[in-house]
């Protein structure tokens, strides 16, 4: 099994075929292409996007769902067909695609990129960052304290 | 803000070296052609508002900011 070395993770092994193949990049990144996506029991539900060709470069993400539990997926036609999925219906989250939001940190709190999510086909590993087309999501989403935040919900349960 | 209406052909000059065509109008979109020198980035804005907050998210994403999150996440960590 390949070894990488990582910032965040020390070195981690991995098996080739669960990287995650971005064939355009992310947006900034765009010679970025592969990717882990990595989970530690402990820091469930986020899922750490590592990249294989920069061990600097992670993005912290968590599953559309945990900040939205009714967000509405929907890809530009050129996305879908990037990742190798049917442009006539959007994909069903959990069951055809892991839908990810990327999280940043402000000086106010935490935000959520809802506008651009990052999309995986499960069957391929293919993936894009899909900037919503006429999205009313927006790229800060903030996210409250979970004390504050609506009771009851279930954690997710599509992480890779 | 400029305005200017414009049909299905026509064109716009911006400066010497930007040019605007409106190539298709459709029922919600319109086709919009642009020439540009090479060096000027044309971009969706909200593909720039994504570009920028990748920036900001990669520069946040260490294992130590990773507690204060969960804070924000509904359930928190789990133990």
């Amino acid at each position: 099994m390949p070894l990488f070395e990582t910032r965040n993770f020390g070195s981690i092994s991995f098996e080739p075929e669960t990287a995650l193949e971005f064939p355009r990049g992310l947006p900034a990144f765009e010679n970025c292409r592969q990717f882990l996506a990595l989970t530690l029991p402990e820091r469930e539900p986020l899922v750490f996007l590592q990249s294989l060709e920069d061990s600097g470069l992670c993005f912290i993400t968590v599953p559309v769902q945990v900040v939205d539990r009714d967000y509405k997926l929907r890809m530009a036609p050129e996305d879908l067909e990037l990742i190798g999925l049917p442009t006539g219906a959007p994909p069903r989250i959990g069951d055809q695609v892991l839908c990810l939001a990327v999280l940043s940190m402000r000086e106010d709190g935490p935000t959520a990129n809802l506008l651009a999510p990052i999309v995986v086909n499960l069957r391929s590993r293919h993936a894009v960052q899909a900037v919503a087309p006429e999205s009313s999501y927006s790229h800060q989403y903030p996210l409250m304290p979970a004390e504050a935040a609506h009771q009851g919900a279930e954690p997710c349960a599509c992480a890779v | 803000m400029l305005m200017m209406s414009r049909r299905q052909g026509e064109t716009i000059l911006i400066g010497d070296d930007v040019e605007i065509v409106i190539a298709h109008i459709g029922r919600t979109r319109v086709k919009v052609g642009i020439r540009a020198p090479r060096e000027t980035t044309v971009i969706a804005r909200e593909v720039k508002l994504v570009r920028d907050e990748n920036v900001a998210a990669a520069g946040m994403a260490k294992e130590e900011n990773t507690p204060h999150l969960l804070k924000f996440l509904r359930g928190g960590p789990m133990r």
